[in-house]
């Protein structure tokens, strides 16, 4: 049963393989690169002594990495949905062929069939799952030790949330294609379900797990406020010393901007202050949320997920034939 | 104790939403027979046969294969059925050789060696993909997959209707020989039905969800005849034996009877009937259930 179910979603697995190699292919060279430049240019000691010039050093080295390769960070969110939905498809196509009207008349029963073939396939999905979230943890360490890990496209790929991910979009692909046994739709819709959750919950939800703290500050050459440079700023705005936020904030800033160098420019205090706006209001989730928040992402769509799969095994226990 | 019937059926029903797909069915296919199962596209043999395999759980009644039942005592049953679905599934991806290995890995019981020596024997390439091969072919490796199972009982649906004329021959002579060689029993359904007559020794005519008619096909034969004669009210006929078909032209009647006993009345010409004929003329009214057939001219 192990071999047949392993024979059955092998062409699956390889694909999976290869979209892994092929992410691996592109993040290996620079992940080494990176590493090695993040202790050649002596970061780690550089953040450990607090001193202001680090600000130059961290920055050029987070614009060399973050960008480039980075950039190609935000499409990598494509791929949980992708390995859920691909290892969703031997299923259906079974449905959809006709050929589990073979596998349930050999001497196992349906039950047996299904709990070994789901098991394996939901362990192939957890393993690729796994494999993806080391990767890309690994790739990031650096910019992590240096931005945290609660932004956007960070927190989506670290921890436990992308098991989460595979797991729902694996398991949605399954119901929908138990219900219609037709393997396009299936794939499609259930693809598209999971982006569509996915947004919510990046859009919407994620920042409202817990109430977002918020610090208003006043503006200086020092920054007086919370250390947030780990953490996920939702905003960051000039205020009054309420918090209020001013209503012509724009303007404001491109008038108090205050060209420095040629491609920095500075804040000058004492005019926001004119403009009746010498605070910095900053609203964030602080860093020390990541395990909490990944744990409640992981749960909505890990619980969604078994609960799709315990209602795609009954339909097929029950309703197929 | 006597060997438990092959398939015994009680009012077994199986409804799907509001459509009944099969029943009241009621029939007994003895252990060793071959029996077949025809009946128009619709006419609910799938069901059947995938109630008997427990593929599907009845809505009514209850079905006993080998003196078990499919759904509730499946791994009992299951080792001891072949069974080769409509369009005989296979994995196309899979070339002969795995397919037989898969067939090894699933079933317990599985003979090897019939395996091998029939796929030999057929010629059917190992290392070739099942999706590459003919439809006869592919036909003849998912009966493989079912015969090496030495089930007891053999259940094959609609397994020659998409086979040309020489491979549904070939097919049939391998369901006969395997017959031939373990004595088991067989139950397959087909829409064709002069290639039954040759293979089969028991009927079962399902039309319009219900059984119209269940027995060995000798008896079935002996027991019919077309009645030829001046024209009468088929009632009186229908007193003494069951009038299946009747047909009237201004002067004469014919009669399609199932005679209960002989037929004695002398202003009868009598005539045989073959097996294709009866099945038609069930199939023909199959809009009418039961005894009180309403009774509808033939169209000659």
């Amino acid at each position: 049963m192990t071999w047949a179910s392993w024979r059955l979603q092998r062409t699956e697995t390889l694909i999976a393989v290869v979209i892994f190699a092929l992410i691996a292919a592109l993040l290996v060279p620079t992940g080494l690169r990176m590493a090695a430049a993040y202790d050649h240019d002596g970061i780690a000691a550089c953040l450990a002594s607090h001193s202001f010039n680090c600000e130059d050093t961290v920055q050029s080295f987070t614009d060399r990495y973050s960008h480039g390769v980075g950039g190609l960070f935000a499409w990598l969110n494509l791929v949980p949905g992708l390995i859920g939905v691909l290892f969703a498809t031997p299923f259906i196509l079974e449905l959809e062929s006709g050929t589990f009207r073979l596998a349930w008349t050999q001497s196992i029963t349906r039950r047996a069939w299904l709990v070994r073939k789901l098991g394996l396939t939901v362990g192939a999905a957890m393993l690729a799952a796994l494999a993806l979230t080391l990767l890309l943890t690994w790739w990031r360490t650096p910019l992590d030790n240096l931005h945290g890990r609660m932004e956007q496209n960070v927190f989506d790929f670290e921890g436990i949330v992308t098991f989460g991910y595979v797991a729902f979009a694996l398991a949605l692909t399954l119901a929908l294609g138990a219900v219609w046994r037709r393997t396009a739709p299936a794939v499609v819709v259930g693809y598209i379900g999971f982006t569509a959750l996915r947004i919510f919950v990046l859009g919407w939800l994620r920042q409202r797990y817990e109430a977002p703290l918020t610090s208003t500050f006043k503006f200086g050459p020092r920054h007086a406020g919370p250390d947030v440079h780990d953490a996920w700023v939702l905003s960051q705005q000039p205020s009054d010393r309420f918090g209020h936020p001013l209503s012509q904030a724009f303007d404001v800033l491109l008038q108090c901007g205050r060209s420095i160098k040629a491609n920095t420019r500075l804040i000058d205090p004492s005019c926001l202050a004119r403009h009746g706006a010498g605070y910095n209001h900053t609203v964030y989730q602080p860093a020390s949320r990541f395990w909490l928040f990944q744990g409640i992402e992981t749960a909505i769509f890990g619980g969604l997920a078994v609960a799709l799969l315990l209602f795609a095994t009954w339909w097929i226990h029950e309703r197929v034939s | 104790m006597s060997e438990p019937a092959a398939i015994s059926a009680v009012g077994l029903g199986k409804r799907y939403g509001s459509h009944w797909a099969l029943r009241d069915c009621t029939l007994e296919i003895p252990a060793g027979s071959v029996a077949a199962l025809v009946g128009p596209n619709g006419a609910g043999k799938t069901t059947l046969l995938q109630l008997a395999v427990g593929l599907s759980k009845p809505t009514a009644g209850e079905v006993r294969v080998l003196g078990c039942s499919p759904v509730h005592d499946a791994a009992a049953v299951l080792p001891r059925i072949g069974f080769l679905a409509q369009e005989h599934p296979l994995y196309k991806g899979l070339t002969v050789a795995e397919t037989l290995k898969l067939g090894r890995k699933l079933n317990p019981g599985w003979d090897d060696d019939l395996a091998r020596e029939r796929v030999d024997r057929l010629g059917l390439p190992l290392r070739q993909k099942v999706g590459k091969l003919s439809g006869g072919q592919q036909a003849q490796v998912g009966l493989t997959l079912a015969l090496a199972k030495r089930p007891a009982l053999l259940l094959l649906d609609e397994p020659v209707a998409s086979l040309d004329p020489l491979a549904r021959r070939e097919f049939l002579s391998s369901v006969m020989e395997a017959v031939a060689e373990t004595g088991m029993s067989v139950l397959l359904s087909s829409h064709i039905v002069a290639d039954l007559e040759r293979v089969c020794d028991h009927l079962v005519i399902l039309s319009t969800a219900r059984v119209q008619l269940t027995g060995p096909i000798d008896q079935i034969v002996s027991s019919h005849r077309l009645l030829v004669g001046p024209r009468t009210d088929p009632a009186v006929v229908g007193r003494m034996h069951d009038v299946i078909r009747e047909s009237h032209t201004e002067r004469q009647t014919t009669l399609l009877v199932r005679a209960n006993g002989h037929v004695y009345d002398t202003c009868w010409q009598q005539h045989e009937l073959d097996l294709e004929e009866i099945v038609l003329a069930y199939l023909g009214n199959s809009a009418h259930v039961g005894r009180e057939r309403i009774l509808q001219p033939v169209a000659s």
